[in-house]
């Protein structure tokens, strides 16, 4: 069996051109996935009965499905249920972005629900209203407890990516194995596309471990 | 009945003669099944120094969060300057302005320095001009004797230091009256003393206060009136004197004793 | 919309196999990577200084790479440079315990270094040896911390399974996905898809908070 590694060379162009909208997807997820998982995390802890089972339901259905699953149904039911075809790209983002906002919304609740309940007297005590305290006192204190979690979770999202080449959105996992099809340069352009997950990924999870201790939390 | 649950007015009180500041009559507040304060009267006169004392479970820190609407009551009213307090959140908020609170584990902001933790009253709520709310902060933190520490975070500042911003940062919204919550119980022994201080200077300028405290000490020697609680209800109170000297109620001595009061 | 179940209905002993095997690569994906996963984490604990290195480079490799990029590659790949052919099943089995057992190992190596070290001192000073107190000391408490990590485990494996779909393992997902293409109703199909992993996942999570409420002061947070 010969291998002929140069195929990788030759279709660089289109590698990268995955790469970038494997990157592109990522970043466009966490842009609405942050704001998405903040709302669903105040209305958990709002108090008021609908918006906090609304949440909770939210939550707890996107956490409980595979993904991939997800992706599949999104495709099937968009067009369907907004009248609209819409991009296998959009469908992509709006799978991605509910999926990751459950998962941001878990994370903000848990970090906010951890500041102390007298940080937030101690605000009240000096006539804060309820928003000015969130605002001023928890939310900032939140960030600090949430960033180590958001960052495990931006490069479960990046690795997440790849499952969007089922619905032939051309991102690098797609656009390898297109190559690879159409080359039959089988190790070679999986082997180069498993080292450029690599390559990109691994960076990310040290980034991740140096951003765990930086930010631990000690009480 | 002995002056045990009475108001004592038959004393004369320091401030008497004006209406209380604060009013206190049949407070109730239930937590379930479980009732923490049952019907407590008293009173807290203009310039007094309130101290509540009272064993662990006795209900005087519930009375004092139910002084500033921390904790809501189910029955029997609270007074501000005659007038009763709010029973809605918003109501409350504009009365909590007026009184200032001291909290046991000081909380502090820790993402603020001491000059932000002291200027995020006046800035938040009174929407004072930075400059000003500075300008105010920086007196208040030279009253407690931190004028050097503005720039510190709570992190970097002892139990005694973060307690005396904690004081800085309630004056700062110019209160009426200032709530104590066991106020030097988190602290070490070595800086009880310059809190203590602290709270001494501010009696004699004539701050009123209410202070929950076991402290025996400061209740003896700059209380104007002292308020016994045991198992939810007020079971004396009087005159430091009185109560330290000659208390009339079995309860209050065991108490007394347990702490190994001689007086 | 008009929905239409039957195609669902008629083929439900053909999706019902498909939940099967995804039960069953779960079950024995579990299995071998607690076995694999442990193993590496207490060789990065209690192993020798030299192991470590390649050790952390596979399990932070793992955490680098997508699971369907390990899935594609040992299907396709590995047949490659081993020679010999996994069957879509096997292939699937090797490819996520190979990365569900990196998670494991974190796991375990956190739960172990977890354990104060005036824990292991105070057998020590009993006299215990370093097995002896490993055994009965320090793992103890450790599972018991380590417990929610598991759970989440547990539902990321079931999760993963699905992706197996790509490699043409007939589990339960790509017998939806040949359900939905021979009915032309892929949305009921996948409804009940979602219902279906739902149910399944939902109480893993619950029991396991369950389980770990009861037991947490034995590990004593």
């Amino acid at each position: 069996m010969n291998f002929d590694w140069s195929v990788v060379w030759r279709n660089a162009d289109a590698v990268a051109e995955g790469t970038k909208l494997t990157i592109l997807l990522a970043v466009t997820t966490m842009a609405i996935a942050i704001p998405g998982g903040i709302v669903l995390a105040l209305m958990r802890l709002s108090g008021v009965r609908v918006l906090s089972s609304l949440s909770a339901c939210f939550v707890e259905l996107f956490r409980n499905l595979p993904l991939i699953l997800v992706i599949y149904t999104a495709y099937y039911v968009l067009p369907v249920a907004t009248g609209f075809s819409l991009s296998p790209i959009t469908t992509a983002i709006v799978a991605l972005s509910l999926n990751v906002s459950a998962y941001n919304g878990e994370t903000f609740r848990a970090g906010i629900a951890s500041i102390r309940q007298g940080q937030s007297e101690a605000a009240y005590a000096l006539g804060m209203t309820r928003w000015q305290a969130t605002r001023e006192i928890v939310l900032p204190q939140a960030v600090r407890r949430v960033l180590p979690v958001l960052a495990s979770t931006w490069v479960s999202l990046f690795k997440d990516t790849s499952l969007v080449s089922v619905i032939s959105v051309g991102e690098l996992a797609y656009t390898s194995m297109r190559i690879r099809a159409q080359t039959y340069r089988v190790l070679e352009m999986l082997t180069a596309m498993a080292a450029i997950y690599w390559l990109l990924g691994y960076p990310q999870a040290k980034l991740v471990d140096w951003i765990n201790r930086r930010y631990a939390v000690n009480e | 009945m002995s002056a045990a649950a009475g108001e004592g007015n038959a004393v004369h009180r320091k401030g008497a003669g004006a209406p209380p500041v604060l009013l206190y009559r049949n407070v109730v507040k239930r937590f379930g099944a479980l009732t923490a304060v049952s019907s407590a009267s008293m009173e807290v006169r203009k310039g007094e120094v309130v101290c509540l004392i009272g064993p662990s479970g006795s209900g005087k820190s519930t009375l004092l969060r139910c002084t500033n609407g921390l904790e809501l009551i189910d029955g029997g009213e609270i007074a501000l300057d005659g007038e009763l307090l709010p029973r809605d959140w918003e109501g409350m908020r504009r009365v909590r302005q007026r009184m200032g609170m001291v909290f046991q584990n000081f909380e502090l902001f820790p993402h603020k320095t001491a000059l932000g933790n002291v200027t995020i009253g006046p800035m938040t709520v009174l929407r004072m001009r930075r400059a000003d709310a500075e300008q105010r902060a920086k007196a208040m933190l030279h009253k407690v004797g931190l004028a050097d520490k503005t720039a510190s975070y709570p992190a970097q500042l002892s139990g005694g230091q973060q307690q005396r911003v904690a004081i800085a940062r309630a004056l700062a919204m110019e209160p009426e009256v200032m709530l104590f919550d066991e106020p030097t119980s988190a602290l070490d022994p070595e800086t009880i003393g310059e809190v203590l201080n602290v709270m001494k200077r501010l009696a004699k300028e004539g701050m009123t206060m209410v202070v929950v405290t076991h402290e025996m000490t400061f209740a003896r020697h700059v209380g104007n009136w002292v308020v016994v609680m045991d198992r939810g209800a007020v079971i004396e109170q009087g005159p430091p004197e009185q109560i330290f000297g000659s208390p009339t109620v079995e309860r209050t001595r065991d108490f007394l004793s347990h702490l190994g009061w001689s007086g | 919309m008009d929905l239409d179940y039957s195609p669902v209905l008629d083929s439900w002993r053909f999706l019902l196999n498909g939940l099967e095997l995804t039960l069953a690569l779960s079950f024995l994906t579990i299995l071998c990577s607690l076995t694999l996963g442990g193993a590496i984490g207490l060789a990065r604990c209690y192993g020798p200084r030299w192991l470590a290195v390649p050790l952390v480079f596979y399990v932070d490799s793992m955490r680098s790479v997508p699971v369907l990029v390990v899935l594609v590659w040992t299907y396709f790949a590995l047949p490659l440079v081993i020679g010999v052919t996994l069957p879509p099943f096997w292939a699937a089995l090797v490819a996520l315990t190979a990365q569900i057992a990196a998670y494991v190992a974190e796991i375990v190596r956190a739960g172990v270094t977890s354990i104060r070290a005036g824990q292991t001192r105070a057998a020590f000073a009993l006299g215990m040896s370093r097995a002896q107190t490993i055994r009965t000391i320090v793992l103890p408490q450790a599972l018991v911390r380590m417990l929610p990590a598991f759970g989440s485990i547990l539902s990321i494996t079931i999760k993963d399974t699905a992706i197996a779909a790509v490699i043409a393992v007939p589990e339960y997902m790509n017998r939806s996905q040949t359900v939905a293409g021979q009915s032309f109703h892929p949305i009921e199909v996948f409804t009940v898809a979602m219902a279906v992993y739902f149910v399944i996942l939902f109480p893993v999570t619950r029991v396991v908070d369950i389980v770990y409420v009861r037991l947490a002061h034995l590990g004593r947070l």
